[in-house]
């Protein structure tokens, strides 16, 4: 009875759609369909938790990141720079930032985008009761001027090296929220007003949100080329991809590396590799652990780490080994630092001279202390409880037990940043700036900072701060490097692999390029276009 | 009414599974045919071969081997969770169909509250909470499982009650106490097996589930529930690795049920 | 009769209030909480925190705050998400309509199942051999297993079915709509019609042997007679009730089926807003998902009671 049901019902459905897979692109090609891995919280850019892809298709910033990592202006009309007369450093240790805007830019209601609604921005983040997520940067400011319509200079107490992105987020429209409650303003918060390619149509609340194309977008009227965007909120990974074979959503951003194997060989999707900003880490926390205090057993389990098997291996070959927190993909990048390469024999080596021998278990003891710890990872993360497990065994082969231990993504934040635990499988997406003070300084354990190895070196910890306290950035970059140098000779974490993206997009997709950072794959989402098959 | 032959075979096919399984699980360490965590990161995710019975999976680990090793933990948990439910359901049952209205009625009540509670979204709250190891797994799958023994068992022991015998032992100056322990106890043993039977598939059940959304028993440690929640990923490519643990969970549970019903129907 | 109501109501409620109780400690007792996803971001300063710590609430003692929202809650103030902000109430509201589609759906096709299978195998000995290992399968199938695999063959390899989701985008006609329907509603459905079936079976059965009905046999009426007109008409009534447990159970339960198949119901709110440890809205869920069942299990008391003036005096 059951299965006539069932077979009616199947055959009924056959009927309606001539019964095959729906094919990966509409007739039309004015609808992208995206499956997105979560609802977004909020469409407000500043006040979001999460990434800011679909908000960044209806509000600009300033300025954004292009895929090589460039800052490129968008509503500004070229990034301030001490070359070009846009940034002064003042007598009292201070700087003045001059932001030139774009002429001839309209929000999606009229009104023209002005320098006041920069100011009205500043004000609303430093003066009012509203503080949202993202403020970096924004309590150094002191006062912003707005000598024109198109002019506003930004006054900083002291100077401040990622001064460039201090608007990647783009500005709150003053004409419309002034003197109301932000956190209150769910007109705003669900539809935003902005001036970017997009608007919001529809969000259906645990479904989807509907963009269309904004009518006289600035770059001109042919852009975007897509007229309409829908984001369908997936969460749960093997529906997503699925939706993705069966052609349900065309595209999926930062598809997870062990799911690249079943879209190799489809022929309606190109997956697009960007290498990326951030990097997988096995954090040594020394405080906790403390024979990770001693340089040699550090050394010795980079030695025993064998990094090339395991990215070919259990990551399919999709990510790079790295050697250190910035990427190769950043220009303060330093390709020249002490390497560690697989050597079990060396491994054994360094342990047996510093004291460690091996026990009756094959695990090595020194003083009555094992050399025995937990590992700690994020669970629900298919690859990355494998590459635990490898690194679990190769560590074993040399006399360390690592015993893995999952814990979810909610608690596990709560626990490293307390520091309670001894070492970490974990990851950094690291922001467009190259800073890394926050993780390696002294100074910086939680809670002012994130040195979750809390590791301390004097030397490292001035090259960091130096290399804050300057707006030149050649000077920026030197300090940097030798930082970067420092920082493989000590190796206070072992750095794994760079986190490469990996987008999955219809074949027929012209213009994607991916991008690295924060301002992620949608970030020139005005310039692609769907070409008819 | 006569039994068939056939009525009798279903029942002792099950059990002699069971068995089997019971089996397989203990002697684990020495069926297995590789070390439970030996990984091959060069014969990754091998479909079903003379040297890999079942294949391999992710990172080269031999399929029969985690599932002989992943019987151990998922069968543990789903009998020992069964006799803390029967423990607890027997008792509160007992307690409420012998002792007076006003007992009676609170625990009902408690138990109506407990059934209340959504189960499933209960232990996933818990096991977020908590984040237990295997021991205190099972006394979380326990805790949730004793209602239904709690019913069946108050429902016997209040038609046994009404009968003669005890009737007759209450006259001949027995304790109430004594009455239950001599009299009414052995009168609702079968039921209470049938109910523990049960409880076994459903705690395997609900441990699969639970580690489905990863809050179950955690990797490395190998349960069938959290060999298939690894395998969720890779369905399509490589369905081994999701039927056979899955096919496991089907089959034992199926037995239990099937061997419940066969002693429930043996009453009757 | 109003005495046994209102006892049993009187009863319910304090029992009520201490499953609150606990539910709000073990919530409260996770590590993490929704102020997690700020100590990710490395721009969030220990002062961020603690305002935001202060302006949630999360600083007062423990008592206090499940005082205050309990005070709220009784009066249909369920707070506000942590997730986006809104009314409880309104998040929870709005995702009723797809789980309730997706378990009337369920229990339709169970039904259609479940009451043939169920009597035929009660009347007949040879189809009852048959089914009822089909029905001890049923209840014996992990969900998610059933709901994977059928997702794969239906969906993937032969592509009649989508995959997940309630209805196309643009789409939403009546078939569409119902080929999302189909396996989300198949799955939930094999356990309750291979449960119903193997019940009512048994409640038939049941009845059949027992003393009144031998009066009838005496009488000389057939087997099939004594089943269908009145061993069937008696098991209903307990039937029906079983149904409605099932049904106000299922409703809730239907966490890992809306996981899977991506149904936008409350099944997948809970596991999202677990996910995001947001407390109001798990609060809310498992206190609605007890009241619910309390009350159904109340109704169906009553129904009992009222109908069969024998358990009166067993209660």
């Amino acid at each position: 009875m059951k299965r006539l049901l069932i077979a009616a019902t199947i055959a009924l459905a056959a009927c309606g759609g001539d019964g095959a897979r729906k094919p990966s692109v509409p007739a039309a090609t004015d609808l992208l369909t995206i499956g997105y891995d979560r609802e977004p919280d909020t469409m407000n850019r500043y006040a979001t938790h999460i990434l800011e892809d679909i908000e960044s298709c209806v509000v600009e910033g300033l300025v954004t990141n292009d895929e090589t990592m460039n800052i490129v202006p968008v509503l500004a009309a070229e990034v301030p720079t001490t070359e070009n007369g846009g940034v002064v450093l003042r007598t009292d240790g201070g700087m003045d930032v001059t932001w030139r805007l774009r002429p001839g830019v309209r929000w999606h209601d009229g009104v023209s985008h002005t320098s006041a609604d920069v100011k009205f921005t500043v004000d609303a983040i430093n003066k009012g009761d509203w503080k949202p997520e993202s403020v970096d940067g924004f309590d150094r400011i002191s006062s912003v001027d707005i000598p024109d319509s198109l002019t506003a200079v930004v006054h900083y107490r002291e100077v401040y090296a990622p001064y460039r992105l201090q608007f990647v987020r783009g500005t709150l429209p003053k004409h419309l929220l002034e003197g109301k409650s932000i956190d209150a303003a769910t007109d705003y918060n669900r539809k935003p007003l902005g001036t970017g390619p997009y608007r919001v149509v529809e969000w259906k609340t645990g479904e989807y949100i509907l963009l269309e194309a904004a009518p006289g977008y600035w770059r001109g009227a042919e852009f975007p080329k897509i007229r309409r965007l829908l984001f369908r909120f997936l969460p749960n990974t093997t529906t997503r991809i699925n939706q993705l074979r069966s052609g349900e959503v065309q595209m999926v951003a930062l598809v997870p590396w062990d799911k690249v194997r079943e879209l190799r060989d489809d022929p309606a999707i190109r997956l697009n590799t960007v290498v990326g900003n951030g990097y997988e880490h096995v954090t040594l926390n020394q405080r906790h652990f403390p024979p990770f205090g001693d340089l040699a057993v550090r050394r010795a389990m980079a030695h025993a780490i064998d990094r090339e098997l395991i990215v070919k291996t259990v990551l399919d070959g999709l990510v790079t080994v790295v050697n250190g927190p910035i990427q190769p993909l950043s220009p303060a990048y330093e390709k020249n630092v002490t390497v560690y390469p697989y050597d079990p024999v060396r491994a054994q080596a360094l342990l047996d001279s510093a004291g460690w021998r091996k026990g009756v278990d094959g695990i090595r003891t020194k003083g009555g202390t094992r050399l025995s710890f937990t590992m700690i990872t994020q669970s629900g993360f298919a690859i990355r409880e494998n590459v635990s497990q490898a690194l679990q065994q190769q560590l074993r082969a040399v006399g360390i037990e690592a015993k893995v231990r999952l814990i979810d993504g909610t608690s596990i934040s709560s626990v490293w940043f307390t520091g309670d635990f001894d070492a970490m499988l974990h990851w950094w997406q690291q922001g467009a700036d190259p800073g890394i003070t926050l993780f390696f300084a002294g100074d910086r354990m939680p809670p002012s900072g994130r040195n979750i190895n809390y590791f301390r070196d004097d030397t490292l910890t001035g090259m960091l701060y130096a290399s804050d306290r300057t707006a030149d950035e050649a000077a920026r970059i030197t300090l940097l490097r030798q930082a970067q140098r420092r920082l493989a000779t000590l190796v206070p974490e072992l750095p794994l692999y760079n986190t490469s993206k990996v987008d999955a997009v219809p074949t027929n997709l012209t213009g994607f390029t991916g991008n690295p950072t924060n301002a992620g794959p949608f970030w020139n989402v005005w310039a692609w276009q769907l070409t008819a098959r | 009414m006569p039994r068939t032959v056939a009525s009798t075979r279903a029942p002792l096919v099950a059990l002699g599974l069971l068995t089997l399984l019971l089996v397989g699980a203990a002697l684990a360490p020495w069926l297995a045919p590789y070390a439970m965590d030996g990984l091959d990161l060069a014969n990754r995710r091998a479909a079903p071969s003379v040297e890999h019975w079942f294949g391999t999976d992710e990172l080269g680990r031999d399929l029969l081997t985690r599932v002989l090793f992943g019987a151990r933990v998922s069968l543990a948990i789903g009998l020992i969770s069964a006799l803390v439910s029967a423990a607890i359901g027997a008792a509160v049952g007992a307690i409420a169909g012998s002792a007076g209205r006003l007992v009676d009625d609170l625990l009902m009540r408690i138990t109506d509250a407990m059934l209340a509670v959504p189960r499933l979204p209960l232990l996933m709250i818990t096991a977020a909470v908590l984040q237990p190891s295997v021991p205190t797994l099972v006394l979380l799958v326990g805790l949730v499982g004793w209602m239904e023994t709690a019913r069946v068992v108050r429902a016997e022991v209040l038609s046994l009650a009404a009968r003669d015998f005890v009737a007759a032992a209450r006259a001949m100056g027995a304790t109430p106490t004594r009455v239950i322990l001599r009299h009414i106890l052995p009168g609702v043993l079968p039921a209470t097996a049938v109910a523990t039977t049960l409880a076994v598939g459903r705690g395997i059940l609900l441990e699969s589930a639970l580690s489905f959304f990863g809050v179950g028993v955690q990797p490395p440690t190998a349960s069938w529930g959290n060999m298939l929640y690894q395998a969720q990923s890779t369905m399509s490519s490589e369905p081994w690795l999701a039927i056979f643990p899955g096919a496991m969970i089907f089959l034992t549970v199926l037995a239990c049920n099937a061997v419940g019903d066969a002693i429930g129907s043996a009453q009757s | 009769m109003i005495r046994f109501v209102v006892r049993r109501i009187a009863q319910g409620v304090p029992l009520l209030l201490v499953i609150s109780l606990l539910v709000f400690a073990l919530i409260h007792a996770a590590p993490g909480g929704p102020l997690s996803t700020y100590l990710e971001n490395p721009n969030v300063r220990p002062e961020d925190i603690e305002r935001l710590r202060r302006a949630m609430g999360l600083d007062r003692p423990l008592g206090l705050q499940y005082l205050s929202w309990l005070w709220a809650f009784v009066r249909g103030d369920w707070g506000f998400s942590y997730a986006d902000g809104r009314p409880v109430l309104d998040r929870l509201a709005e995702r009723v309509p797809a789980t309730l589609e997706l378990v009337a759906s369920a229990c339709v096709m169970a039904l259609m199942a479940a009451l043939p299978v169920g009597i035929l195998a009660a009347v007949s000995r040879r189809f009852d051999r048959v089914t009822s290992v089909l029905a001890v399968a049923g209840i014996s199938l992990p969900v998610f297993w059933l709901g994977l695999l059928l997702q794969l063959v239906f969906a993937g390899a032969l592509g009649w079915l989508p995959s997940s989701g309630r209805a196309a985008f643009d789409g939403g006609d009546l078939a569409d709509r119902l080929a999302h329907l189909v396996l989300p509603a198949t799955v939930l459905a094999a356990a309750l019609s291979a449960a119903w079936s193997r019940y009512l079976r048994r409640a038939m059965r049941d009845t059949v042997a027992r003393p009144f009905m031998r009066a009838a046999r005496a009488r000389g009426l057939r087997e099939r007679t004594l089943l269908l007109h009145h061993a069937l008409p008696n098991a209903l009534p307990t039937f029906v009730t079983v149904v409605l447990l099932d049904v106000s159970m299922m409703a809730s339960g239907a966490v890992v089926t809306e996981s899977i198949f991506a149904w936008p119901g409350i099944g997948s709110l809970f596991t999202e807003s677990l996910a995001r440890r947001d407390y109001t809205v798990l609060m809310a869920f498992l206190m609605v998902g007890s009241v619910a069942v309390m009350t159904l299990t109340l109704v169906a008391d009553i129904a009992v009671y009222a109908l069969d003036p024998r358990t009166r005096d067993a209660a």
